[in-house]
């Protein structure tokens, strides 16, 4: 019987011949990711057990990427908290602020992480890593265990299977087919469950690259699975051994693996989608709340930060401006695409629009802590999700759509279409 | 020297449905917003919006017996407050974050119990060994055999969870250092 990517990839990183869902392992990473939120909380863990060093410092990767400009003194106090910590534990690889951008897009971005490759990280949207044909398994709070003694167990999870057909039609996103995938899910007629499952995609891939592909591991993660998998495409291989720092060996999935379901889905007749308040699996037909009024618009996120998302928006907006009653905020995945716009025009575009810029990072989509929404009012964004108070007042109106369908959505002070604006 | 850890646990069923949500369902959602971990803040507070004063009448060994999608979310303070009342908590599925979570506390937890639920009602005399997976009701004359608690994860639970396991870690990690 043969293995699933993430059967594969548990089964090299654990030194085993094989494994098999429902196994409980000990991998070893190939690096280890906390975030800026969460150090202050390992470090005193670990310092009220007497542990002041870590397994394996040099594999450490910090980011300072949820609070990038310290809105707060309670911010500026956790940065200058976080970087004793660093020269503390000896953490080298430290991309503070200004310095790496959101840890779940630039290093793939960078070639740090590389297909094949298995990480440890203290948040969920490690999913991410799928994009470019690699796993990063979220740990939580016992990310803490991780850096003390460079691994955790992990049960080796389930894997569905889903098949795409057909070919996106022009002004329909990668996003939008992660929107349509959660509402399926939720309706049943995909019929999975998610839970701590790997979403293994097939089928017509080529179509996706790596911003699209980084696009299709955002809805099922909101759905609860665990990781999710795209087998490298040659455009994908091409990049990572273009960027490569380290070694790496690509994992595919064998032909004769067992799936816990096997789905598909054709995307050739997708329309524009719109998740609808409340969560990503209230995803519908962009079409059913087009001209509803918005206040607010966010471009970015872990789902779509990288420089085609960016370029996406732009070439709606380029000669327009925001809706007169409209603020917008963008987010770029990285230093290094807020970089690459700048050289080659995207940000001109964003900045005559009207929008205001943000650093590289998670933006408002991290608790609010930028750029926030108000009391009643309607956003359309990017955001991972648009559960209720995920940036701001708990009644506001959080739509989610596609890059395209946000700038759109700014230009015309309403929820609109991207292909109809000419 | 300290007892041998206790897999086998004897006590009085306490049976719940399906469904039932970490917030409200297991500890009120302020504990869980206000970031309560210790076992002292949390057990008056178990079932508190569903069964005040359950923290009173349940003895060690009692077992916890509840449907599907127990305990949804991964948070950690209604186990901290089972483990410390040395309950053991056996259900039909729970998410993994949530079961992650259990283990994570130090609780003995059995997870994907099919069924389980028409196996007993609440105050049956239950026995329950975590290790081999016996599942037996006394009152009801009924035996099940159940997924156990991983090889892989026993020492994490006998230990009391995260803490309790880095703590030895760290002290056997100490011990060969003054060796070397």
């Amino acid at each position: 019987m043969g293995s699933t990517a993430v059967e594969k990839t548990l089964a090299v990183k654990s030194g085993m011949a094989s494994v098999k869902p429902g196994d409980v392992v000990y991998p070893q990473p190939d690096f280890v990711m906390i975030h800026d939120g969460v150090v202050m909380g390992a470090k005193r863990e670990l310092d009220a057990l007497g542990i002041d060093r870590l397994a394996a410092p040099d594999k450490v990767v910090m980011v300072t990427d949820h609070d990038v400009i310290y809105g707060s003194s309670r911010a500026a106090e956790r940065g200058a908290y976080n970087r004793e910590a660093a020269r503390r534990w000896g953490v080298k690889n430290f991309f503070d602020v200004g310095r790496g951008g959101h840890g779940h897009v630039f290093p793939m971005e960078t070639g740090m992480l590389l297909p094949g490759m298995f990480y440890f990280d203290n948040d969920r949207h490690s999913t991410n890593a799928g994009a470019i044909g690699a796993f990063g398994f979220r740990m939580g709070t016992e990310i803490s265990r991780v850096l003390a003694t460079g691994t955790n167990w992990v049960m080796v999870p389930k894997t569905v299977r889903l098949t795409i057909k057909g070919r996106l039609a022009p002004g329909v996103h990668a996003r939008d087919v992660g929107f349509r995938i959660a509402a399926l899910l939720e309706s049943g007629e995909l019929a999975a469950d998610l839970d701590y499952r790997v979403l293994e995609y097939a089928g017509e891939l080529d179509q996706f690259d790596l911003a699209a592909r980084t696009a299709l591991c955002s809805s099922p993660t909101e759905m609860r699975a665990y990781g999710v998998f795209v087998p490298p495409s040659a455009a994908v291989l091409a990049h990572a051994k273009a960027k490569a720092q380290r070694p790496y060996t690509p994992i595919f999935p064998d032909a004769d693996a067992q799936y816990d379901a096997d789905l598909d889905l054709d995307v050739s007749a997708l329309q524009p989608q719109v998740a609808k308040p409340g969560g990503v699996q209230h995803s519908v037909d962009l079409s059913t709340v087009a001209g509803t009024r918005i206040d607010h618009v966010f471009l970015g996120s872990c789902g779509s930060s990288f420089f085609e998302d960016m370029q996406s928006a732009a070439a709606i907006l380029d000669g327009r401006k925001l809706a007169p009653h409209v603020r917008m905020f963008v987010a770029p995945g990285s230093e290094q695409s807020t970089q690459r716009m700048a050289r080659e025009g995207v940000l001109q575009i964003f900045l005559e629009a009207g929008a205001v810029m943000l650093p590289a990072g998670c933006g408002p989509c991290n608790d609010a802590v930028i750029g926030p929404v108000h009391s009643g009012e309607v956003s359309i964004s990017t955001a991972a999700n648009n559960n209720f108070g995920r940036f701001g007042a708990k009644d506001a109106q959080l739509y989610l759509g596609s890059p395209a369908t946000v700038a759109a959505s700014a230009v015309a002070g309403v929820i609109a279409d991207p292909r109809e604006i000419k | 020297m300290t007892d041998p850890f206790q897999w086998k646990l004897a006590g009085r069923c306490y049976k719940l449905g399906h469904d039932v949500p970490h917030p409200g369902g297991v500890v009120p959602a302020r504990i869980i917003v206000g970031r309560h971990f210790d076992a002292k803040d949390i057990v008056p507070h178990l079932f508190e919006e569903t069964d005040p004063g359950f923290h009173e009448r349940c003895r060690p060994g009692d077992i916890i017996v509840a449907g599907r999608n127990f305990g949804m979310g991964p948070k950690m303070n209604g186990y901290i407050a089972m483990q410390a009342l040395g309950l053991g908590l056996v259900c039909e599925s729970m998410p993994f974050l949530a079961y992650r979570a259990a283990v994570g506390c130090g609780l003995r937890v059995m997870s994907d119990c099919v069924n389980v639920l028409e196996m007993c009602e609440t105050g049956d005399e239950l026995e329950v060994d975590f290790r081999d997976g016996f599942f037996v009701n006394r009152t009801r004359n009924i035996q099940r055999e159940y997924p156990p608690v991983p090889d892989n994860l026993l020492e994490l639970i006998e230990l009391g969870g995260n803490t309790g396991w880095l703590k030895q870690w760290w002290a056997a990690q100490q011990g060969d250092a003054a060796r070397a």
